[in-house]
């Protein structure tokens, strides 16, 4: 390949210095001009049913324009998930509801001239419940006997995948254990807010730091019964996603106050309602059995998983099928089994959040590898090379083809630049403070290609008068550098400076259609039309040159912004040119491309940690780290590395320290950020970054997906360093002190006897 | 109540009420909408700005407490043509996503090479520990605010 210009670069993020500076303008930052503002009045039970709702105080309060409670609501049902009419996940979710289902359901809200004003009389409505005791327990939840809560709607629902030969050799080693998973929040800086008004022409105008605008839309127009071209959604600056604002969120209560008042309404949420009332990963638990031969050969996994939904479905069913479709596709094992079932507990609803899945699946079954590793008495890194995938091999489970799969060599490389063999052996000694190493392997998508979902997108592209690029695309920038690593690759095929191409974000009135910013399908699939649609472009305006200049069209290539002739040797500027052909042609020098994938290969990873624990304080610190990700092709190598910093930090959270957690009566113990511990600046390890790039055929350059796997090894990484550090089995995420101070003493009492 | 405080090097009058915030009293009366509020409660950073040059966290603070004060926020460092050297080396470290919790990063960044023109590494963990960052994993951020001290302590002498 010839050499490139701009990708793998590391071409600085096209909205930095906007942000560096403070100038850019998030939902909350733009002037409020006429906007009515709402609070959402929460429910303070987790179960139970309003049995009185009194408004009277709140609506004599100046400013306050409408308080709406359970009796406004639409009466139809929404899922916020889903985004075509044949997706069967239940729709159970009402806008405002008369029977909380967990603390944080939203009751109804307050609209008045001012966020004050709207908070003082939200607190000022008097609401009478009548209490049921609250399910709370996912284990009991999924219990047969267990009565459901969700008024004829299904307490469980289950999910099967499996391939291979049920039965067991007789003289398999067996590993069996139970890994707890818990209930995570997000942690967008920008809460959740979200705007709606009536547009001329009865267009109702939804403004939202969205993932998936389209989604917005069809949860909308479908729920108030709007036709959906006078429904247009349009994705404001987002301060942080990572799934959180993925699924519809707040944008149905805003929209049916903006509908029912004719105002246009701001909605707000503070933390705390960011915490309760919009969407967490889904806690689960996972029983897991693991067979191998005494070589250390797997035969045979056999695992059942039970994934808590919250008070509502929302997609956490499709998080629960997607942890089952990771199994088949990091270890080559004779066969499997996989249960999933998705339970219903009185708590805030799960959903997307970054790894959708992955990260719980792959703590469950990375940590049971190093269990097992140390029943055979192997080093967990030789243990995991005898069962890796091959590159080009298949998903025994029917999944899509793996592709260029080089998780052997993140796996290989990855231990001789962590000193791998030579820091395993080291005894983390009998004192206060011990040293250990871990590492665990994963795997996750690229898109939802082979999936129940469609995926597809279109984009049209556009010379403009001056040469610069316009990307007409519905795509969603989170931070991530979506529209950085996009302009790149078309700047790359074009042959001009990035800065010269402009790539928009999602209105669903203006932008072609696409599925979203999820799924890790952006540079795979976006990245591909992307490239697909530079290409064509390029040959139509090659052509259109040709033309203009009497010309063949091969005499003419395209080089830094200008048309280059190799006979004549004239360079004319794009500008130039794509001024010549309106006015001769009268042609624009655009072109429009319909994409869809016709692969979806997995992307690779294996983090190592060093753990270093205090056995008197049972705190744990990150002394060091390696990433190694199977990336195909790094588009840019500093906005990568800057998504797997990141994603070890929620990583580290995970198995540390991060836990939505709720007393008897499902009250959070865990609904502000000074009892909900992220990661901070002196916690953070130094993280070492090894790219494998072997290229990933079907991806733009060979490149592939980073932003959700970087996230899934973090904790069992970290788990295994602490379990080989202490000699303990602890499998309940996160190992808080307390629980590996209970470890502890659980291991001397055992040694004791 | 009307209260005089000089905001980004300006004296200013500002009409408040006394339970209003700090916070409030920046973005609301005053337009300085770089100052994010993230927690509301002093935990994650966001609405960090220097009051009589200390970092504090302008969600736990009154407006009337800044009274006859001086406070600076990001929008008080840079002119419309040149980036401050912190945030420039913010730009070239790439320690921005989102960027919702840069303009709070940032200030608590200018509080510790104020004070602190050559710290370790650690010092600079220490003087960020308050400001939370979901994106960038803080790497590139500790980079940026090191490099930025170099190139201030150059360009100083």
């Amino acid at each position: 390949m010839a050499e490139l210009k701009y990708v793998g670069r590391d071409v600085q993020r096209n909205d930095i210095v906007e942000k560096a500076s403070g100038r850019i303008k998030y939902m909350g930052d733009r002037m409020q001009g006429g906007a009515a503002h709402a609070r959402l009045i929460l429910s303070p039970i987790a179960r139970g049913r309003v049995v009185s709702f009194d408004a009277s105080e709140a609506e004599r309060m100046p400013g306050v324009l409408r308080v709406f409670s359970p009796k406004d609501d639409p009466g139809k049902r929404f899922n916020s998930a889903l985004f075509l009419p044949d997706q069967t996940d239940l729709q159970d979710h009402p806008v405002f509801t008369d029977k909380p289902l967990f603390v944080g359901d939203i009751l109804g809200a307050v609209l008045a001239k001012d966020e004050e004003t709207a908070r003082a009389a939200a607190a000022a409505v008097k609401i009478g419940f009548e209490e049921e005791a609250p399910l709370l327990d996912m284990e009991q939840a999924a219990l047969p006997q267990t009565p459901s809560f969700r008024e004829g709607m299904p307490q469980v629902v289950e999910g099967k995948i499996a391939y291979g030969e049920e039965s067991l050799p007789g003289d398999a080693i067996i590993l069996e254990s139970v890994v707890r998973t818990q209930k995570i929040h997000h942690g967008a800086m920008e809460n959740h807010i979200c705007e709606a008004r009536m547009e001329y022409g009865g267009v109702l105008l939804v403004e939202t730091p969205c993932q998936m605008a389209f989604t917005v839309r069809y949860v909308l127009a479908d729920l108030f019964g709007i036709p959906f071209n006078k429904v247009r959604v349009v994705k404001t600056p987002v301060g942080g996603a990572f799934g959180g604002k993925q699924e519809v969120g707040i944008e149905p209560h805003c929209a049916l106050m903006a509908l029912k008042t004719g105002l246009p309404v701001r909605l707000a949420l503070d933390r705390t309602q960011t915490i309760l009332a919009t969407r967490t990963r889904a806690a689960s638990v996972g029983r897991i059995l693991i067979a191998a031969d005494r070589e250390g050969n797997l035969l045979r996994r056999e695992m059942d998983v039970i994934v808590d939904a919250g008070a509502y479905a929302t997609g956490t069913q499709r998080v629960m099928m997607a942890m089952g479709k990771k199994t088949s596709r990091l270890y080559r094992i004779p066969s499997q089994s996989f249960r999933g079932r998705t339970v219903f507990t009185n708590t805030t609803p799960a959903g997307a959040c970054r790894g959708y899945g992955s990260p719980q699946i792959h703590a469950i079954t990375e940590i049971a590898m190093d269990l097992l590793a140390r029943k055979l008495l192997l080093d967990p890194a030789e243990f995991r090379l005898k069962n890796l995938v091959h590159p080009w091999d298949t998903d025994p489970a029917g999944g899509p083809a793996l592709g260029n799969a080089r998780i052997r060599d993140c796996l290989v490389r990855g231990m001789e630049v962590f000193r791998w063999n030579e820091r395993r052996v080291i005894p983390s000694g009998t004192g206060r403070f011990r040293r250990g190493v871990g590492l665990a392997c994963c795997t996750h998508g690229n898109g939802y290609f082979g999936s129940p979902y469609p995926d597809f997108m279109s984009m049209a592209m556009r010379f403009c008068e001056d040469g610069t690029v316009l990307v007409n695309a519905g795509l969603q920038e989170l931070g991530n550098g979506t529209l950085t690593t996009i302009g790149q690759i078309v700047a790359e095929v074009l042959d001009l400076p990035p800065e010269r191409v402009e790539v928009s974000e999602s209105d669903t009135s203006t932008t072609p259609f696409d599925v979203g910013c999820v799924a890790s399908r952006v540079t795979y699939v976006c990245g591909s039309c992307a490239l697909e649609l530079a290409e064509k472009l390029k040959s139509r305006f090659l052509g259109q040159c040709a033309r203009v200049l009497a010309v063949d069209a091969h005499r003419l290539s395209l080089k830094n912004g200008n048309v280059v002739d190799s006979e004549e040797g004239g360079r004319r500027s794009y500008g130039g040119m794509v001024c010549r052909i309106a006015k001769e042609l009268r042609e624009e020098a655009g072109e429009y491309l319909h994409y869809k994938p016709e692969a979806n290969p997995a992307s690779y990873g294996v983090h190592f940690a060093e753990t270093l624990t205090d056995t008197l304080t049972g705190t744990v610190e990150v002394t060091d780290y390696l990433a190694v990700h199977d990336v195909g092709r790094a588009i840019n190598p500093r906005l990568l590395r800057g998504q797997i910093y990141g994603g070890v930090q929620m990583g580290v959270g995970m198995a540390l320290s991060e836990e939505l957690v709720y007393d008897s009566k499902g009250r959070p113990k865990s609904a502000s950020l000074s009892r909900y511990t992220m990661i901070n600046a002196p916690s953070m390890p130094k993280v070492g970054v090894l790219l494998v790039e072997e290229g990933e055929p079907g991806g733009p350059f060979g490149g592939k997906s980073i932003g959700e796997i970087c996230t899934v090894p973090v904790a069992p990484a970290i788990a295994n360093a602490v379990n080989a550090s202490l000699g303990t089995m602890m499998t309940e995420l996160p190992f808080t002190p307390e629980r590996i101070l209970a470890a502890l003493s659980a291991r001397r009492e055992t040694n004791a006897r | 109540m009307i209260i005089e405080l000089t905001v980004n090097g300006t004296l200013r009058s500002v009409e408040i009420t006394p339970s209003m915030r700090l916070l409030d009293m920046l973005r609301n009366v005053l337009g300085l909408t770089s100052v994010k509020e993230g927690c509301s409660e002093g935990e994650c950073g966001a609405c960090t700005v220097l009051l009589d040059g200390k970092a504090v966290t302008s969600c736990t603070v009154l407006a009337v407490q800044a009274r006859g004060r001086s406070v600076v926020t990001i929008e008080g460092l840079s002119s419309d043509e040149a980036l401050h050297p912190i945030q420039q080396a913010f730009v070239d470290h790439d320690a921005i996503q989102c960027g919702f919790c840069t303009p709070g990063m940032i200030m608590s960044a200018y509080a510790l090479l104020k004070h602190t023109p050559s710290p370790t590494r650690e010092e600079i963990q220490r003087g960020i520990e308050g400001n939370l960052c979901r994106c960038t994993g803080y790497l590139p951020i500790i980079d940026a605010i090191e490099d930025a001290a170099r190139r201030m302590r150059t360009h100083e002498s």
